[in-house]
């Protein structure tokens, strides 16, 4: 080896880079509804009230429809989608059951302060066929959770209200420090969102649910604060190679 | 919602521990948090009725009865001689007057009525007020108490358009714009209706005679107008969530009472108004069908029993109580009943679905593998900026003027990107984005785009230290596939001009539309594997950086894998980064060089000179003293 010429050079690691951790998680979201048997489903983000919320049974007097709480756009003839949702109606409008979707990807909320963005993203998921029930629902949501936290997780179920699903229900896991952290909304699909896709809901019945991925993405991750993921921040984003 | 434990639980038959009933509450749906004897209640917006200890109780009754603890007025009362006109009875279809005149002198407050206000922290104001607020909190509907005294003239109850000022009791001056339901005197606004009462009709503690108002407004009325007036009112909280229509007498009756223990009373008149006669929602008993919802298998009797204890009256057919304007459909029941049972206590049953593979967005894929490889980090953005174009879709009520405008453009979200970058001291920075753009023509139009940005040394490594990022490069990284034609990929020079930077590297930029890209350019691309691991995130410095170089000089052949076995092994919490950034082999004097660089951080403070000597020569220490081994002039 007292030859120059015997020496190797030190070796040159690849310098990789990386996909943003909030891609990371939609896609490993994606992937494992993919397993589950669902389709993933494309939509617009800028949608119109009939999509974004009239067919969802969203009410004209919702609060959700105020303008301190929805974007809106040229004019009140658009509005900044504030859920994946309206990507499934129209899935639903051009499809017949059995039908199990995703739709996933950026929403928008007139927010902006340390815990809420303007802009986020989410997973939703939806399930049409005869006989879809709460008990469906359930087992879905617990195999997505053990998955998602592992086997040995605690779940809870509590009623809760969307226009869209009824039941309705958030979930919450048991976190290590014995607290319970909310983890995702779903429901069965109320039978007046499968009318307004022209679903007779006295056929079928549905299950859906949908899924922050910023908030699984800080649970995963242990990112505290959601604003770190949208400051572009090399020395944040080269974390998560 | 704040609620005292102890006036919830005299609600109740049972009386059961704080923990007891948090789980209970919990379990219907009643998200709460407790703090000492309070429990500060969110209630879900369908469950207006629940905004009271009345409401709480029947909702718990399955678990612990309901006691009946409210004392009412039942003697006959005086008809009010009002000259009152209801102009728009579609927004308020039943209305119920109260005059009391109450003796000059009044008794202290009794326990309950005292205890709501120090237990729940709400100040006091005057006796009639005070009681309002309190009947709210025990039954659920607001009344709003005028001074008699001041209230000379025709009372006209309206929804119309208005623009003028209006100052409310607690003093406020908000301007009145649009449409609103009023109380009007002489076309003067007296009270914003079901949000707050105005100043001139108000009570004071001097108040000796009050006209109660207690009223059902439809929620589509009131609701936005304390947002829109930034006014907090417990009572637009109610009524925007539906308060019962049937209880308006009864709700007077209780004030009566209330006022009789604090006061002696000299004379009461009552006059009601009803503009339409509602009929309770009637269901048909279907056990069959709630199971078909939930996939239980609950017996009729128990399925009764369970809706019996929520207050619904059954028959030949299920009666809605009036209070619950939330159900309708037997989807709405089967939540009652799931409520009740428990949704935890129901079992799960799976689904059988075959597993679906997704090959929609290989091209997104294909690109994101490809420069991820090549040293990209993937960024996002948010898409509203200033600038303004003729395609730019604009908002209607941007969060200010500054993001009132969609991007059309990937190019300045990704400069700010590099730039901000750079100003924490990254020298190699490669970024992309890729994102569905919006633009209009006479159309929206939608498409999904590319951008890419580049600037600085084209890595860390001894082979790119000293390469920059430049055209060339891109155009060797962007020409994978030699038969592509270069225009797809239009490389442009970022003027530094407009920059607020002292930087000199050139920035070069390119954006192209994802599926004008050729078929051909994906050909030699691979489709990324996803398999996912989440790492412990550690979180990022604040504080400045600071760069040590190293020339080492290796002139024992024989210890140079020793030398780079140690090198690798250095580690230490405030180094951030080490890499050779040199490398090169003296032919003529048989001798290694080789360039290292160290970047010191620390997460706790800005790093003196001191504390990374210290660290340079703890870490040094030992590879210097590799025999053959030395960093010449130190």
């Amino acid at each position: 080896m007292s030859n120059l010429d015997n020496i190797n050079p030190p070796a040159i690691s690849n310098e990789l880079g990386g996909l943003h951790p909030i891609n990371q998680t939609k896609d490993y979201l994606l992937n494992l509804l993919a397993d589950f048997g669902f389709k993933e489903v494309y939509g617009p983000e800028i949608e119109t009230e009939e999509f974004n919320f009239d067919m969802l049974n969203i009410k004209k007097s919702h609060p959700a429809r105020q303008m301190h709480d929805t974007f809106y756009a040229e004019g009140k003839k658009n509005v900044l989608r504030t859920h994946t949702s309206p990507v499934q109606i129209r899935s639903m409008l051009a499809s017949k059951p059995p039908i199990a979707f995703t739709s996933a990807g950026k929403v928008y909320r007139k927010d902006d302060d340390a815990t809420h963005l303007p802009m986020f993203h989410q997973v939703e998921g939806i399930y049409v066929d005869h006989n879809v029930t709460f008990a469906n629902l359930k087992d879905l949501i617990n195999r997505i959770l053990f998955e998602l936290f592992g086997d040995n997780i605690q779940v809870r179920f509590r009623p809760s209200y969307f226009p869209f699903t009824e039941p309705s229900a958030e979930v919450d896991i048991l976190s290590e420090k014995g607290k319970w952290l909310e983890i995702l909304g779903c429901g069965i699909v109320n039978p007046i969102v499968l009318e307004n896709c022209n679903i007779d809901s006295n056929q079928y019945s549905g299950l859906a649910f949908g899924l922050g991925v910023e908030r699984i993405a800080m649970l995963k991750y242990g990112v505290h604060d959601i604003r770190e993921f949208y400051k572009s921040n090399l020395d944040f984003l080269q974390q998560f190679k | 919602m704040k609620i005292l434990y102890q006036d919830l639980i005299n609600f109740l038959s049972e009386k059961p521990s704080k923990e007891e009933l948090s789980e209970k509450l919990f379990q219907l749906g009643h998200e709460h948090e407790i703090s000492g004897d309070i429990f500060d209640m969110e209630l879900t917006p369908n469950r207006g009725d629940c905004l009271s200890l009345l409401g709480l109780a029947r909702d718990l009754n399955i678990f612990f009865g309901k006691s009946d603890p409210i004392d009412i007025f039942d003697n006959n009362i005086n008809d009010l001689e009002i000259d009152f006109e209801n102009l728009s009875p579609l927004d308020c279809p039943q209305i119920s007057f109260l005059e009391i005149e109450i003796e000059e002198e009044t008794q202290s407050y009794r326990t309950y009525l005292d205890n709501y206000f120090n237990a729940i922290g709400n100040k006091k104001t005057n006796l009639f007020t005070d009681i309002s607020n309190y009947i709210s909190y025990e039954l659920g509907q607001p009344t709003h108490c005028f001074d008699k005294d001041t209230i000379k003239k025709k009372l006209i109850f309206e929804n119309k358009e208005c623009n003028r000022t209006f100052k409310t009791l607690l003093g406020s001056e908000i301007t009145l714009k649009d449409r609103n339901c009023l109380f009007t005197i002489d076309d003067e606004v007296i009270s914003l209706a079901g949000v707050m009462g105005g100043e001139s009709t108000s009570c004071s503690s001097e108040t000796k005679r009050v006209l109660v108002e207690c009223a059902y407004f439809n929620p589509e009325s009131i609701i936005g107008k304390s947002v829109k007036y930034n006014l907090v009112s417990d009572a637009a909280h109610k009524f925007e969530r539906g308060v019962d229509i049937a209880s308006q007498e009864m709700t007077l009756r209780r004030f009566i009472k209330v006022v009789q223990d604090h006061a002696k009373i000299k004379s009461l008149k009552f006059k009601s108004f009803t503009y339409e006669q509602r009929q309770n929602t009637k269901l048909q008993i279907d056990v069959n069908k709630i199971n078909k919802i939930l996939g239980t298998s609950l017996e009729r009797n128990e399925y009764l029993r369970y809706l019996k204890s929520l207050g619904f009256n059954i028959s030949n057919q299920i009666t809605i109580p009036s209070y619950r304007h939330d159900i309708h459909t037997n989807n709405d029941l089967a939540e009652e009943i799931a409520r009740v049972v428990g949704y935890n206590n129901i079992k799960s049953a799976p689904i059988s679905l075959e597993k679906f593979v997704n090959n929609d967005e290989v091209k997104v894929s294909k690109l994101e593998s490809f420069f991820v490889k090549n040293g990209y980090y993937e960024v996002i953005n948010f898409p509203f900026t200033s600038n303004k174009e003729k395609e730019s879709i604009n908002i209607d009520n941007p969060l200010d003027k500054n993001r009132n405008n969609f991007r059309i453009s990937l190019k300045d979200s990704l400069i700010k990107n590099l730039i901000y970058n750079e100003r924490r001291q990254k020298d190699s920075i490669k970024l992309f984005e890729i994102s569905d753009i919006y633009t209009k023509d006479k159309e929206l139009k939608q498409q999904k785009k590319l951008g890419l940005i580049i600037s600085g040394r084209q890595g860390h490594n001894y082979n790119n230290f000293s390469k920059k990022l430049d055209k060339k490069y891109l155009n060797d990284l962007l020409n994978v596939n030699e038969n592509i034609d270069n225009d797809i990929f239009e490389i442009i020079e970022i003027s530094r001009n407009s920059i607020d930077t002292k930087k000199k590297d050139k920035i070069f930029y390119v954006e192209t539309p994802v599926n004008d890209i050729p078929k051909s350019f994906f050909l030699k691309l691979d489709h990324m594997q996803k398999a996912k691991n989440f790492i412990d995130y550690k979180p990022i410095s604040e504080y400045p950086s600071s760069t040590r170089d190293f020339s080492f000089l290796i002139d024992d052949l024989y210890q140079f894998d020793n030398f780079i076995g140690m090198l690798d092994k250095v580690s230490d919490e405030i180094i951030k980064d080490s890499f050779i950034f040199d490398f090169y082999k003296d032919d003529r004097k048989k001798v290694i060089k080789l360039g290292y660089r160290f970047i010191f951080q620390s997460n706790l403070g800005t790093l003196s000179d001191k504390d990374i000597n210290t660290k340079i020569n703890e870490v040094l220490g030992p590879i210097l003293e590799i025999k053959g081994v030395s960093i010449p002039g130190m």
